[in-house]
């Protein structure tokens, strides 16, 4: 336990901005984009990744951190989010605003650095997240990519307006469109009218502004991807479809196993997948395992994919991200396809993997630190860095523990926990 | 598949083998209460546990299983599920007081929830009534033996336990129907109301039997209510209560509740402000049913936490990790070692938390949670350490039958049989 000791020593003498220099010492260095490296060093420098290998000298001032006997990764990057987003339970959503169009609308407008559910998610090991304005609308808002970090909104930015999300399941209720045909409709339409609106806007006559149409510009013209969010079978290719007939870059979310009919396609044209459905329960018709292989089966037929948490967009569980990719490991798929899907792919799948998701020379140094490997779901996390900060590990839940261990210690003592046994 | 079906084949199977005789030769014997036996062996015989050991010699004619290199422990017990029933069927929340009804009746033994939940090395479950009533149903507990009659299925030596639930639930189902309980105070009054209403009827029959006893052959008896037979078994200390809670105030409310009446809280479930009256939980021996990890799903959900589990270890608690779902009921291993990352706990402090504990919690522990002679032969047969988050489930034996095995039942096994 000596190495923990020392990196709960720094801990408790770090400052609150960037340090100059951090020298994580002898840990096995996992990049993720290459071979690990035992009784490795990291540098990090200004907030990016100067140098790694093994016997690095620690520049003067530099903290280091002893990392014998733990692993070293890139933090976890959420592929969909609402960091930022997600209000306390029982006050107002900013998460899906209504309308059935509503690509105007940008999360950026709404972030919030104090919700409490991104410090619990970085504690574990995540650094960056996508957060979406929602998925429940057909067309919904914009999307941003945090670090999980800062105490302005600006601060956390990555990158802005990287998405637009389209959702293929939002049948309405009581309203049209109330089946997946009327639902492709929409969209058809929605898309046909933006792409009338832009052609007359090139024309520069009789151009009235509208920002729904605007909005829908970017991903008429390939500059920003839609992000289909799709459930079974008939979902997945109607956003194909969509794909097809409108020559969007797409990206495929869903947690359905249907998916692995559409792989030889998706790895042929390149369409990356968001894959939340490793603890998908199975059908009745289907093997028990069948969900847990799937990761395994997309891996082999070429698809470029990343994780997701299952619990949906909104859910305070980003933490579990490891489990999913636990799981498609006892079935099959390589570990370090694996911890890829966690990295690197959701980089590459929202654009950011010239700046995150691996340890590499150079890029942003946001790194955990854990005392087994990340595909542990026992592993402890000893250390977080985002942009080269190390970050307290401290969240509502630690600041929970501490204040009422205290006090059940503390009733114990005095032998006043009120009570009597009422076993017979 | 890295994990071949070499390694299971069935080595001999002898004429006066009866279905449930079967010996696991060679792997890691997790016994939970026993400690750690490599390279062991596990004898059923009859459905019971009859040697677990290193030299063990199985009788001629036993069907064995070759488990070289996997890892033995006993069946997962999930002592908070609402599987092997209709959904729709969990909850009757037309009242807020229902102890007339009981979740034996409605027992599916076919559900698929079982299959999916077998597969996660699963044998025993408690499945509930749901939170919509201050007072649900009577739960009823089943092994997993998928597709025999429910009868087979139901297990009843334990003390019957009373689903009741407390705060937003009941409030907000009966509440938006315009009647009580609207309020945490309401829910209180519906409690108490309830169970003084019983203790009543409970006089009464008493009365009457103490008269009966005495040769009074002319008294007639009271009227009969479900309801508050229900409840006088409670009163009696013949059924015990589950109750759903999530925050400390409502904890020490229904522990003092529990005194008043006199009744045996067994579990409380969801019982994420546990930690916060770990010292309660721990003198009242009522067991913590929770999850590992969730939070903030709801209100009073938003100080659920992971780190609590060490202050309920530290005070003495019976800590269970149950599912209360279809879903993590299938890997309730990887939960317990999520409890890891978040707390200084021992292997074996985790392994408890869904074997032995859970088997306390339904009052069954001379019985299962544990690989000891004379217990039932409920195991779950892993690739790797349970503990392990890359290990798989690979067989679940229930007195001595296997009712899951990953070579048969598993995709590999689908596509083989060419039905992929």
């Amino acid at each position: 336990m000596k190495t923990t000791l020392a990196i709960l020593l720094v801990l408790s003498a770090v400052p609150v901005f960037t340090q100059e220099a951090i020298l994580i010492r002898n840990g096995t260095i996992v990049p993720v984009v290459g071979a690990p490296i035992p009784g490795g060093d990291l540098l990090i420098e200004k907030g990016k990744i100067s140098a790694i290998g093994t016997g690095l000298a620690a520049p003067a001032g530099a903290m280091v951190l002893d990392a014998s006997g733990q692993y070293v990764y890139p933090g976890m990057v959420a592929p969909l989010t609402a960091l930022g987003l997600i209000n306390p339970p029982g006050s107002d959503s900013d998460i899906n605003e209504k309308g059935l169009s509503v690509p105007q609308i940008d999360p950026y407008d709404a972030l919030n650095p104090e919700d409490d559910s991104i410090e619990v998610a970085r504690i574990d090991g995540v650094t960056t997240a996508l957060t979406a304005a929602g998925t429940g609308s057909l067309i919904n808002g914009k999307a941003v990519v945090i670090h999980l970090d800062g105490n302005l909104a600006a601060e956390m930015i990555l990158k802005r307006n990287v998405l637009l999300v389209f959702n293929t399941t939002a049948r309405q209720a009581n309203s049209y469109p109330s089946t997946l045909p009327g639902v492709l409709q929409f969209l058809r339409e929605k898309l046909s009218k933006a792409r009338e609106y832009g052609a007359k806007r090139e024309g520069g006559k009789n151009h009235e502004r509208d920002a729904e149409m605007e909005a829908l510009q970017p991903v008429l013209n390939r500059e920003k991807p839609v992000l289909f969010q799709c459930g079974d079978e008939v979902s997945i290719r109607l956003a194909l479809t969509l794909i097809n007939e409108f020559s969007v870059r797409g990206i495929i979310a869903t947690a359905s196993a249907d998916v692995v009919k559409f792989a030889a396609l998706l790895a042929q044209k390149g369409i990356p997948l968001i894959w939340s459905g490793t603890t998908a329960i199975p059908r009745r018709w289907e093997a028990v395992d069948l969900n847990y292989h799937v990761a395994a089966v997309l891996a082999e037929k070429g698809v470029r994919f990343c994780f997701n948490e299952s619990r949906g967009q909104g859910s305070r569980g980003v933490r579990r991200l490891p489990v999913p990719a636990a799981i498609s490991v006892a079935y099959g798929l390589g570990e370090e396809e694996a911890l890829r899907a966690l990295t690197i792919r959701p980089a590459e799948i929202l654009g950011i993997d010239h700046l995150v998701g691996s340890l590499e020379k150079g890029k942003i140094a946001d790194v955990v630190v854990c005392s087994k490997p990340l595909l542990q779901l026992s592993a402890k996390i000893r250390a977080v860095i985002i942009r080269g900060r190390l970050i307290p590990l401290s969240s509502i839940q630690t600041r929970l523990r501490d204040k009422y261990q205290a006090i059940v210690r503390e009733r114990l003592r005095r032998g006043e926990s009120q009570g009597l046994d009422n076993r017979p | 598949m890295r994990m071949g079906m070499a390694g299971l084949l069935l080595l001999s199977l002898g004429s006066v083998a009866a279905a449930q005789d079967v010996a696991l030769k060679g792997g890691t014997v997790l016994t939970i209460t026993r400690g750690i036996v490599d390279n062991g062996i596990v004898l059923i015989q009859k459905g019971k546990i009859t040697a677990v050991g290193k030299d063990v010699v199985i009788p001629a004619g036993i069907p064995v299983i070759d488990v070289t290199g996997r890892f033995i422990m006993p069946g997962l017990i999930d002592s908070h599920t609402h599987i092997a029933m209709d959904m729709s069927d969990i909850n009757e929340a037309t009242d807020p007081v229902t102890p007339q009804i009981w979740m034996k009746d409605i027992v599916v033994s076919d559900h698929d929830t079982i299959r999916t939940t077998l597969a996660g090395g699963v044998t025993t479950v408690k499945t509930m009534h749901g939170s919509a009533n201050v007072i649900g149903g009577v739960n009823v507990v089943l092994k997993l033996k998928y597709g025999r009659l429910p009868e087979e299925l139901i297990v009843s030596d334990g003390r019957p336990q009373l689903k009741m639930a407390l705060g937003e639930n009941p409030k907000r189902l009966h509440g938006d129907k315009g009647r009580s309980p609207s309020t945490r105070g309401g829910t209180a009054w519906v409690a108490r109301k309830a169970f003084s209403e019983a203790r009543e009827y409970k006089a009464k029959w008493d009365e009457y039997e103490k008269a009966r006893a005495g040769g009074k052959k002319e008294v007639k008896p009271p009227a009969r209510d479900l309801r508050w037979e229900t409840l006088k078994q409670v009163l009696e200390k013949k059924m015990t209560i589950d109750c759903h809670i999530y925050r400390a105030d409502e904890i020490e409310w229904f522990l003092a509740f529990c005194r008043e009446f006199d009744i045996v809280p067994m579990q409380i479930s969801h019982c994420v402000d546990g930690y916060k009256v770990a010292d309660l939980l721990a003198r009242s021996g009522v067991t913590f049913g929770g999850w590992s990890d969730w939070w903030g799903f709801k209100e009073e959900a938003y100080d659920g936490n992971p780190f609590g589990f060490s202050i309920l270890d530290e005070a003495g608690v019976n800590i269970v990790i149950n599912s209360d779902s279809a879903d993590e009921g299938r890997y309730l291993f990887l939960n317990a070692a999520k409890v890891q990352k978040y707390n200084d706990l021992s292997d074996d402090a985790l392994l408890r938390m869904i074997t032995i504990n859970p088997a306390k919690s339904l009052e069954l522990d001379q019985r299962i949670g544990s690989l000891e002679v004379g217990k039932d032969g409920d195991v779950a047969v892993f690739d790797r350490h349970p503990l392990d988050s890359t290990c798989k489930c690979i067989m679940t034996i229930i007195e001595g039958e296997v009712f899951f095995d990953l070579a048969r039942e598993g995709l590999s096994a689908q596509v083989q049989g060419g039905k992929q």
